[in-house]
């Protein structure tokens, strides 16, 4: 225990206060009671200080020094001014405090000052509720432990009250986790039961009395620290908030000494690794999704999940069970809903989300939050409660152009007490949205384009080789037989006129409408051969149209052919009609003529086809 | 948070991403496989420049957002 080095600062502190003693007498601490809650590896101090105002003036700051090995592990402080009474007490919001610097004060100490939101008149008093949050601030003693062994670790505080104020009445209570206690300063009125040692009260102490205690106890838990945190917030408007965690944690516990034994620590894993990290759970928000655990070498399959309505939890299993300095680094992943985290107000969107890591104790030593807006996003703003540094890079991801801008927010030392929101304010048009899209599409058109231009390009070197220009009338008279065959369908599609006409005919008995068909059928019929006329000349030509010229012509005369007959028919039927004939005469007299057309019908068809085939 | 802040979606429901995927896709690919036919098929000079463009242009509106929203509902959201 003596080894346990007290800072040698403290011993100015104490020559300091004695020559200390006017200044800050006006103000008179009341009454004050400290609850140092030690159960968990993050040290949480209340302190509340009912303060009088004794002098002639108003004041409004209050100033609270901390000593040097305090002030730098401080992680979280805040301030509230609680009025009223007895259990109705009604507590205001946190009220600034900054750090100050008051002239003629030793630097042992980091003064801190409290602004009132109003000052304090002669007589008045308040009560002030400080919570105050360190890390780092237990030392294992012993430092090294085997795996049996359970872990102790000390704490350095002061019974009382570090105050430049004159202090009536205090008292301090401290909080274990288990009623084990190795050793303790004993002071007067020093009194411990269960798991909780109070010292005091105190009465009448003049300005900076200090009188250090030296808490030695046992706390079986791990100390996870995560020396690195990347917390990346990816913003994309198709309606998702993923968010990316890499972790680098360690175990800042006891180191373990000797060798580890998975026997012992399976057989009787409370007693062989009581102080072990065995799992972590993030308290995730409501409706996350595809939520992933992985490292470097893939998924960790050792991870739970469960689900309400208000919250997700996730329980990871890191790949070992972790003792005092042993390292792990892993990832987890997860996707939320955008509207549950992206607002509109006055033009301006903003993602509302929490700061800090979803594990409660888990201390981060480097936090860094990185805020991904979505590509051609404008005036990005981060407003964050506690101060942060604020950086800006950009990033690439998928389809982007000129990459999505990022804003990179910095903490050191964060605690679960940071894990509050903080909004990110950008602008951003609807439009840009389509810029993934259009992107994609322009992709896909180009190809198209490429197709087109391959299929047209002539990529022959030599353009004079007889089977270079045997393809190239080749393909003349396909160009030629194409047209002919496009010229042959309208014929046929003319026919079908007709005969749709006749039809209508018979059950209209409209001989003037059927009559204007077979007009303008004739007229467009007399075309035709005139179109036929320059293919056909060429086909004859062509000596590559050998083959199929003789098929062509004896199309080009069954089709003449079944154009006659169906003339043929069609005035008889109209000429009969005119005559008002019965069906049945009128069918009888066509008879003869329709199966010829049939059988013709079908030979075009099918000289058709084999014309087409070739 | 100011009181007047209006929550913000995605324009179209994630629901649907994965029905609008399958149906963009299969019309594009559809189109794409008329477009390719209509290049085999018809003979150099009878094509038409405008009718091939217009076909790929279609297909490839159809593709392009087919391939997005299979991009999302697969969870890369772009």
């Amino acid at each position: 225990m003596k080894r346990i080095r007290s800072d040698l600062s403290l011993v100015f502190i104490f020559a300091f206060f004695v020559l200390f003693s006017t200044g800050f007498s006006d103000l008179v601490v009341s009454k004050l009671d400290r609850q140092i809650d030690l159960s968990s590896p993050v040290v949480r101090t209340t302190i509340s200080l009912k303060i009088e105002n004794n002098g002639a003036n108003s004041v409004s700051e209050i100033l609270l020094p901390f000593p040097e090995h305090q002030a730098k592990n401080f992680a979280f402080l805040s301030a509230k001014i609680s009025e009223g009474k007895g259990k109705t007490k009604d507590s205001s919001d946190s009220i600034p405090v900054a750090i100050a610097t008051p002239e003629g004060m030793p630097p042992a100490m980091t003064w801190y000052s409290v602004s009132l939101p109003k000052e304090l008149v002669k007589g008045g008093s308040l009560t002030l509720e400080v919570k105050a949050v360190f890390t780092n601030i237990l030392r294992p003693f012993p430092e090294k432990v085997t795996q049996a062994d359970v872990q102790l670790v000390a704490f350095q505080e002061s019974a009382h009250f570090l105050s430049p104020y004159r202090v009536k009445f205090q008292s301090l209570a401290i909080k274990l986790p288990e009623p084990k206690i190795e050793s303790y300063t004993k002071l007067e009125n020093t009194k411990f039961s269960g798991s909780e040692l109070k010292y005091g009260p105190y009465e009448n102490l003049p300005p900076f009395s200090y009188s250090t205690v030296v808490v030695h106890y046992a706390i079986n838990k791990p100390f996870a620290v995560a020396q690195e945190l990347v917390r990346e917030i990816e913003i994309s408007h198709w309606g998702n908030v993923q968010i990316t965690e890499h972790y680098n944690l360690v175990h800042a516990g006891a180191e373990l000494t000797g060798e580890f034994s998975r026997l012992d620590y399976q057989a009787r894993p409370h007693v062989r690794g009581a102080s072990a990290l065995r799992n972590l759970v993030a308290k995730l928000p409501a409706r996350a999704h595809s939520i992933y655990y992985r490292d470097e070498i893939g998924n960790i399959s050792t991870s739970n999940v469960w689900s309400d309505s208000a919250k997700t939890l996730l329980e990871i299993e890191p790949r070992y069970p972790m003792f005092g300095g042993w390292k792990t680094a892993f990832t987890i992943g997860y996707g939320l809903p955008l509207r549950d985290f992206l607002f509109q107000s006055e033009g301006k969107r903003f993602l509302n989300i929490t700061f800090g890591c979803p594990m409660s104790d888990v201390v981060i030593e480097n936090l860094t939050v990185k805020v991904v807006l979505p590509e051609g996003s404008k005036e990005f703003t981060a407003s964050v409660p506690f101060p942060v540094k604020q950086s800006q890079e950009i990033k690439f991801s998928h389809l982007d152009i000129i990459g999505r801008p990022v804003i990179v927010l910095e903490k050191t030392n964060a605690v679960p007490e940071h894990n509050q929101h903080f909004q990110v304010y950008y602008k951003f048009s609807n439009l840009s949205l389509l810029s993934e899209p259009s992107m994609l599409i322009f992709g896909f058109f180009l190809f198209f384009v490429a197709c087109v231009v391959y299929t047209h390009a002539d990529f022959t070197i030599s353009k004079t080789s007889p089977s270079y220009l045997a393809k190239l009338q080749w393909d003349e008279v396909q160009t030629t037989i194409q047209q002919f065959l496009n010229i042959m369908n309208r014929c046929l599609i003319l026919h079908d006129k007709l005969e749709a006409s006749l039809r209508d005919l018979s059950r209209t008995g409209d001989v003037q409408a059927c009559k204007a068909a077979r007009k303008s059928a004739d007229s467009l019929l007399k075309e035709l051969p005139k179109e036929l006329k320059p293919l056909l000349s060429f086909l004859q030509s062509s000596p590559q149209a050998v083959q199929i010229t003789p098929k062509v012509e004896e199309l080009i005369t069954k089709e003449r052919e079944l154009q006659e007959k169906l003339m043929l028919k069609h005035s008889t039927v109209v000429e009969a009609f005119e005559k008002k004939s019965g069906a049945r005469d009128i069918d009888s007299r066509v008879a003869a003529v329709q199966q010829k057309i049939t059988l013709l019908r079908q030979e075009v068809d099918d000289l058709l086809k084999v014309i087409d085939e070739i | 948070m100011a009181q007047s802040a209006k929550p913000i979606s995605s324009p179209v429901p994630d629901v649907w991403y994965p029905t609008l995927a399958v149906f963009m896709l299969v019309i594009g690919l559809v189109i794409t496989a008329s477009f390719f036919i209509y290049e085999a098929t018809s003979s150099k000079k009878n094509r038409s420049l405008a009718k091939e463009l217009i076909t790929g242009a279609v297909a490839s509106v159809f593709l392009g957002f087919g391939s997005l929203f299979l991009l999302l509902s697969s969870g890369i959201y772009v």
